[in-house]
């Protein structure tokens, strides 16, 4: 599989197709992954592909406008393309996507690989990238199977008293350091200018601390409803353990449930919220 | 449960339901003074955030209200703020806050009557649950 | 050199309760330490692995207000009151501390920062055992270093050998039950140490290097390797509302933040990713020794651990040494 990567990868950069390819490297722990630029056939043989390749390297494609570039992209970081392509920050054309099907990648953290699948992984319906020029792995027979989902925390968390949940929020968000990890990682935020860092109106302000801080962590989960494709980026990031994932995918579902629409899966359907169904039953 | 009165934010739509609200005052119907009305150009204009804001500041209960579907003076605003809200409504009852603290109402110019009803039912609803934590 | 047994431990920390708060590793979620107000002595982990925060908020808080001004009340400072004990601060938070002391302390000294230092007593805690991230050693430091602790613990089969290297050390070891010790002090865990002079003689000559954009090509702009940092100590300050007047509020900020060097004209002198990763390594290999006489580093390798991206800066630094930075 490394192999065939390495060889397309090189391939792209030596006819000149791409001007860099963005995969995968060994990180300075010798375990687990990194983001890769390569801009050379030869910088294509550090290239890697496993289980600790968990970065959706879609939310480097913004960076990249202009350029033509090539990509090695999960199932979901895919998903996350059709996103960045339908609102217009990602030019199909400028992108070669190097698909890789997927049997789910594993929690890791520097220095500290693990065997256990991402939660994430346990609620994937996706073995094969939704959209690619170019496919690794043999995509597995139709129907793709489902990985039995282990207990929802979001079940679990809308079963408990409201009390309960909002301290339950309150006391992770008021961990926050407010870092933008969560926001600089995700693939879906890239707005010029994030609503915490306006001046006018005063969304946060600069103030680390509840409650300016459960207003950040609310409003980033709402602006990715209907947008995040749960690729968990958010909470791998976040040095301070906070949930963020739960948030999101709790939002993916009632967008499901509600318009019937998961995001990133087809570029053609029209977004939940710049539309409307004139008779809906959804208050 | 404390003494201390329900504090509400309303979002009304300049069309429709700050008429209502308009008529029901010149009317002079009771309703309880616990409402804070904040008159924005369409239900389509009440951007999540300032909800968000209006909880953060210590609102007890939010109210947005806007034309009835199918009366929207730009035609389309209160079809996007419906889904926007039920999003929004469902996302604050997960953080923690009731799903009765966030009332959605489609209130007309004509609806003096039912706005007064609607903010007398929404305020001694917030009676029972009580001051937010 | 004494001898505190792991019996006498709790009878200790309830002493320091006592005489003031004491703040020390506590485990909050699973895999998450953090430096936290103790409640109760058994909350204490001293065998604690890293903390993601620094004990730096503890003189440095990632916000506060300085001052609040209204109408009706007119001017007023918060107050800081109280005694601290800092407890279970390893040598290379020790160091973040002395760091920090360069720029808080030096005339005209910050008169918050001032006042916390003055009030809190740091007990450091030898390390039995070193992180892969590790790199202390380059900065005249080991996992067994007492320096820049007022009192030093190490952790020995069945307590701790102990030692006051200050009076504010001695006083908070007045109440421990000790014993004269008995066993020796045992050999520090291996830290592999870089050659960070010989970075800084050379780093100049590589400001315009390639290398810095091909290393900024995966960094995200997010803030976690300086909030994360120990001698990262950049901020913003800002004026804002309140009830019936304003404050003014002073929180963390970065380099590494888009917004940090924007100018009221719009323009930017560090518009780029590289421009701003680049600023980061000379502030501490660079500008820093150059103005104080000390790297601006710690060797702890948080954001070696926390950045998400994982940009090594040992990997900078080696790369620098063996003249890799020079190609592009």
């Amino acid at each position: 599989m490394i192999e065939e990567i390495r060889a397309k990868a090189a391939d792209l950069l030596r006819s000149g197709e791409v001007k860099c390819f963005i995969g995968y490297e060994r990180a300075s722990d010798g375990l687990t992954a990194r983001p890769f630029f390569a801009y050379s056939a030869d910088e294509a043989d550090r290239l890697i592909f496993d289980g600790t390749c968990v970065h959706n390297l879609a939310r480097y494609l913004p960076d990249m406008r202009g350029k033509r570039v090539g990509i090695l992209a999960k199932p979901c970081d895919s998903r996350s393309i059709n996103v960045l392509i339908r609102e217009g920050q990602v030019e199909r054309e400028e992108v070669y996507i190097v698909g890789v099907v997927c049997d789910g990648v594993y929690r890791t953290t520097w220095g500290k690989p693990s065997r256990e699948l991402q939660p994430r992984c346990l609620y994937c319906s996706k073995r094969t990238p939704v959209v690619y020029d170019y496919l690794v792995g043999q995509p597995p027979p139709a129907p793709e199977s489902q990985h039995p989902a282990s207990i929802s925390e979001v079940e679990a968390l809308e079963r408990k008293p409201a009390a309960e949940r909002w301290e339950f929020w309150r006391s992770h968000f008021a961990r926050c350091i407010r870092c933008n990890a969560c926001r600089q990682i995700c693939p879906a935020c890239y707005c010029p200018q994030c609503f915490s860092d306006q001046l006018d109106p005063l969304w946060t302000g600069i103030r680390i601390g509840l409650p300016q801080n459960w207003v950040w962590n609310v409003g980033r989960a709402l602006h990715l409803a209907g947008r995040c494709i749960d690729c968990e980026e958010c909470q791998r990031a976040c040095p301070m353990g906070i949930p963020l994932a739960i948030l999101n995918r709790k939002l993916a579902s009632r967008v499901k449930e509600l318009f019937g629409f998961e995001a990133g899966m087809d570029p053609r359907a029209p977004f939940p919220f710049a539309t409307f169904e004139k008779e809906e039953e959804i208050l | 449960m404390s003494d201390r009165e329900p504090r509400v934010v309303g979002f009304l739509c300049n069309w429709c339901s700050y008429a209502g609200a308009d008529l029901a005052g010149t009317s002079r119907m009771q309703y309880p003074p616990n409402i804070r009305i904040i008159r924005v150009p369409c239900s389509g204009r009440v951007d999540p955030l300032l909800v968000i804001k209006a909880f953060e500041r210590g609102a007890d209960g939010v109210l947005v209200s806007g034309c009835h579907p199918g009366d929207c003076h730009y035609t389309q605003g209160n079809y996007y703020a419906r889904r926007r809200l039920a999003i929004l409504r469902d996302l604050l009852e997960f953080l923690g806050i009731e799903r009765d603290r966030f009332r959605i109402e489609w209130v007309s110019a004509a609806e003096g009557q039912r706005f007064a009803q609607i903010v007398a039912d929404f305020v001694k609803k917030l009676k029972e649950l009580g001051p937010r934590r | 050199m004494k001898f505190l047994s792991n019996g006498n431990l709790r009878g200790w920390l309830e002493s320091l309760m006592g005489m003031g708060s004491l703040i020390a590793p506590v485990d909050l979620e699973p895999g998450l330490t953090l430096f936290s107000q103790v409640r109760d002595p058994g909350e204490v982990n001293l065998e604690y692995e890293i903390t993601p925060i620094p004990p730096k908020d503890l003189f440095f808080p990632s916000s506060e207000a300085l001052f609040r001004f209204s109408p009706s009340r007119g001017y007023e400072i918060p107050r800081i009151e109280g005694e601290t004990f800092l407890l279970g601060v390893h040598p290379c938070d020790a160091l973040g501390i002395r760091l920090m002391d360069f720029p808080f302390l030096s005339p005209p000294a910050d008169p918050r920062y001032e006042e916390r230092r003055r009030r809190t007593t740091i007990i450091g805690l030898g390390c039995v055992k070193a992180r892969p991230e590790c790199f202390c050693t380059s900065f005249g430091i080991g996992p067994l270093d007492p320096s820049n602790a007022d009192a030093f613990l190490v952790p020995v089969p069945g307590g701790f050998l102990v030692e006051a290297k200050t009076g504010k050390g001695a006083r908070a070891l007045a109440s421990a039950k000790l014993k004269e010790a008995s066993i020796p002090i045992p050999k520090p865990p291996e830290v592999s140490a870089i050659d960070v002079e010989a970075v800084r003689k050379v780093a100049l000559s590589l400001f315009d290097s390639p290398y810095w954009g091909r290393l900024a090509d995966r960094c995200l702009s997010c803030k976690v390797c300086a909030y994360v940092c120990p001698s990262c100590y950049c901020f913003d300050i800002r004026d804002y509302p309140t009830r019936d007047g304003a404050e003014r509020v002073r929180s963390w900020d970065s380099c590494q933040s888009p917004l940090f060097t924007r100018q009221a004209s719009g323009y930017d002198p560090r518009q780029t990713k590289a421009s701003r990763l680049r600023n980061r390594f000379y502030h501490k290999f660079s500008y820093f020794p150059d103005e104080f006489g000390a790297f601006g580093c710690t060797g702890c390798g948080r954001c070696v651990r926390y950045c998400p991206v994982n940009i090594d800066i040992r990997e900078t630094l080696s790369a620098i040494l063996r003249g890799e930075a020079r190609i592009a």
